[in-house]
């Protein structure tokens, strides 16, 4: 009796029972219904469903916006990991040197308040800030004499997507740099000591002892700052109305949005989201893969 | 004595508790859903509500609201669901076509015959948008025009006259620069709605309406005639006397721009002259979309299609009660006295109108077509390319040749899904 109920304890699966069944509702059940949908030609409007075969993803080959929202998406990721990756590491490590001790918790809250404000909200005061005539860089830069660097900056294809990422930086960065805030602060201090005794200097204990011992948390930022990148939305739907002007400043999350909610063709956004899925899927094992752990060492 | 009095109050207490729920009637919801979020519209409607409640008090209201753009995306959601709202605020033409394929939009032709006293008062031209098939599917509330507004001071001062013929109005624009006004026409064309307005009424001025009448049909639906590319040539034109900004700022701030004399010509609603003289603003006036010198379509169309309400398919009986009461002369003329825009009521005006408001009033009812928006025309996929295209056009990226080569591919899927 002892013996069966070692080899059949169902108690730990029957723990497990409710989050699985809550994925499989909430998370693979939608991925894989989206995927079948892709197959489909079909309205939000009719309950009928059109097999197309492979036309979606074949469209989606031909698709230049898709292409658009991509090179977005990946200006997102680049410029995301230097400002709020680097950036935020570079930023933590000052906040918790010696010098800025006093100082550094108003600092802190100050860089961080950013990341509570509603993305919406944020969104509204840049279209301010970027306004072409009475806008807050354009007045900036012509009180400083730069008035020939002034330009509509959510009107120009040049410009436009790297307004639109700045947005995302400028609200971000706080969020990643208690991060590692947090990270740093787990350092023993006789590592920062010992380098110290051994005649280290600032920059020789930043990349010898800091960046090593928060290599944990860079990679779950960069992870989480990346795939982030390729889900943006809210910042081009709301700051250039869907990506504008044109398309130049798209991301796929929005192209896919469109496709199915305003375009009316849900089967191509099915096949958009599978795109996105694809490469977040591929990049979070990838990461996995190149930093070697998922875990402390 | 006590005990009789108490018996006898027990007696009535219980006998009104069991006769009670026989007077009461039972609670109705209705679910309201409207895209006026901004005053003074919402104040308006909230207000009705109240005053309907009190008309009917076993009504309880669920109202929701949303702007514009997000209203579209909200509402073609909601209609493919059984969380349809009772009752609910609709543009006209293909937008209503496309709610009423669903099947959970009430027809209303039934509606209309059993209120035919109240009905009078509508205008029939305007319940056209309305109609889909055989069947009549909504109730038009406001009606509206488009046309140029211009700086009656700077055309006086200047000796300028508005233009009947484009060519007089690229003539015009031209004096204008040479003027000094850097833009002499601005459009907010961030909002890619307001690409669709002149591209569908430049499409209407130029095109034969057969051949719109059989492109804007996504079963026959080509774009081939070269009249769109003339079209989206006319538009690249115009964007280019807008200056840089156009494309970074939204048609609001146009509009705030003409009110505050930068510019002398703006493309506007007729709903919109109230929202000019709230700025203190009065010296205007407006001039219909000029006509091409060849062009195959009728010139005196004026565009603007009308919105209106229209019921779920398992709308309660008091929701029909309360499109009534909105639709109603004196709620409505209220609405015109809140708001400024026309309505769809007879000679439901102000008796204080000015004369801009009344010049624009007649010019809607004397138009010889309603040109419905472009967005509303067409399928939204084509209009989507349209109105991306017209802002790439604007900021120079794309050609007209290009942009109709994207409509006419996507012309001909549409053509293939909607035959199959």
């Amino acid at each position: 009796m002892v013996r069966f109920k070692k080899r059949y304890n169902l108690a730990p699966y029957l723990f497990i029972l409710p989050a699985l069944l809550m994925l499989a509702v909430f998370i693979y059940y939608p991925i894989i219904q989206n995927f079948i949908y892709s197959f489909f030609r079909f309205s939000a409007f009719s309950p009928t469903k059109t097999f197309v075969g492979l036309d979606n993803f074949k469209n989606l080959l031909e698709d230049s916006v898709v292409r658009t929202g991509l090179v977005n998406n990946v200006r997102y990721a680049v410029i995301s990991v230097i400002f709020q990756v680097f950036g935020g590491l570079v930023v933590a490590a000052i906040l918790e040197d010696k010098l800025l001790r006093r100082v550094a918790p108003l600092l802190r809250v100050i860089y961080f308040m950013p990341v509570v404000i509603s993305i919406s909200v944020i969104c509204f005061l840049f279209t301010f800030v970027y306004h072409p005539t009475v806008g807050l860089l354009n007045k900036f830069l012509e009180l400083i004499g730069l008035k020939s660097l002034a330009k509509p900056w959510l009107g120009l294809p040049n410009t436009a997507p790297f307004a639109v990422i700045a947005v995302s930086q400028w609200q971000s960065i706080g969020y990643i740099m208690l991060l590692f805030v947090v990270a740093i602060q787990k350092i023993p201090q006789e590592l920062m000591e010992a380098a110290e005794i051994d005649g280290a200097g600032r920059f020789r204990r930043f990349f010898s002892v800091t960046l090593p011992q928060v290599k944990e948390t860079l990679f779950v930022t960069t992870l989480i700052t990346v795939t982030g990148a390729f889900l943006v939305f809210n910042e081009p739907y709301i700051l250039t109305r869907g990506g504008g002007p044109g398309t130049s400043s798209i991301t796929l999350a929005v192209h896919m949005y469109l496709s199915g909610f305003f375009r009316d063709n849900m089967g191509y956004a099915s096949t958009i989201a599978i795109v996105i899925f694809l490469i977040t899927g591929v990049l979070g094992v990838l990461q996995a893969t190149l930093f070697r752990t998922g875990k402390d060492e | 004595m006590l005990r009789k009095h108490l018996g006898v109050g027990l007696l009535i207490v219980l006998l009104f508790t069991a006769v009670a729920p026989a007077f009461a009637q039972e609670e109705v919801v209705i679910r309201f859903f409207h895209r006026w979020p901004q005053e003074p519209r919402n104040s308006y409607f909230a207000a009705l509500v109240k005053e309907f409640q009190e008309l009917y008090p076993h009504v309880r209201f669920e109202v929701d609201y949303v702007l514009n753009d997000p209203y579209k995306e909200k509402i073609r959601v909601l209609v493919s669901t059984d969380e349809l709202p009772h009752i609910f605020t609709s543009w006209s033409y293909s937008f209503a076509q496309n709610l009423v394929s669903s099947g959970r939009v009430k027809e209303l032709s039934e509606f209309y015959a059993e209120n035919a006293d109240w009905a009078k008062d509508i205008m029939p031209a305007q319940i056209d948008g309305f109609r889909v098939g055989d069947g009549v599917y909504g109730v038009p509330m406001t009606i509206d025009g488009k046309a140029f507004f211009y700086n009656k001071a700077i055309f006086e001062k200047h000796g300028l006259q508005p233009p009947n013929t484009t060519d007089e109005f690229i003539a015009l624009l031209d004096q204008l620069k040479a003027l000094g006004y850097d833009m002499p026409i601005m459009e907010g064309l961030m909002d890619a709605w307001a690409v669709s307005h002149y591209l569908g009424t430049i499409f209407q001025r130029i095109l034969d309406p057969a051949v719109m009448a059989k492109d804007y049909n996504p079963a026959t639906g080509e774009f081939t005639d070269p009249g769109y590319i003339k079209g989206l040539e006319f538009f690249r034109t115009l964007t280019e006397y807008m200056g840089p900004i156009a494309t970074a700022i939204d048609h609001e701030t146009a509009r705030n721009m003409f009110a505050a004399g930068e510019v002398p010509i703006v493309y506007m609603q007729f709903a919109e002259i109230k929202m000019l003289q709230r700025t203190g603003f009065n010296d205007f006036a407006f001039f219909n979309f000029p006509a091409f010198p060849d062009g195959k379509g009728n010139p005196n169309g004026l565009t603007g299609a009308p919105e209106g309400l229209m019921l779920a398919h398992n709308a309660p009986k008091e929701a029909e009660e309360f499109l009534k009461f909105i639709i109603s002369y004196d709620n409505m003329l209220r609405f015109v006295e809140a708001d400024g825009q026309f309505v769809a009521i007879w000679n439901c005006l102000p008796e204080d109108l000015d004369e801009v408001s009344l010049a624009a009033y007649n010019l809607v009812l004397e138009s010889d077509e309603v040109v419905p928006w472009l967005d509303n025309a067409v399928n939204i996929t084509i209009a989507d390319i349209f109105m991306r295209g017209g802002q790439n056009l604007a900021i120079g990226v794309t050609t007209p040749e290009e942009v109709m080569a994207q409509v006419q591919k996507a012309a001909a899927e549409l053509r293939k899904a909607t035959n199959n």
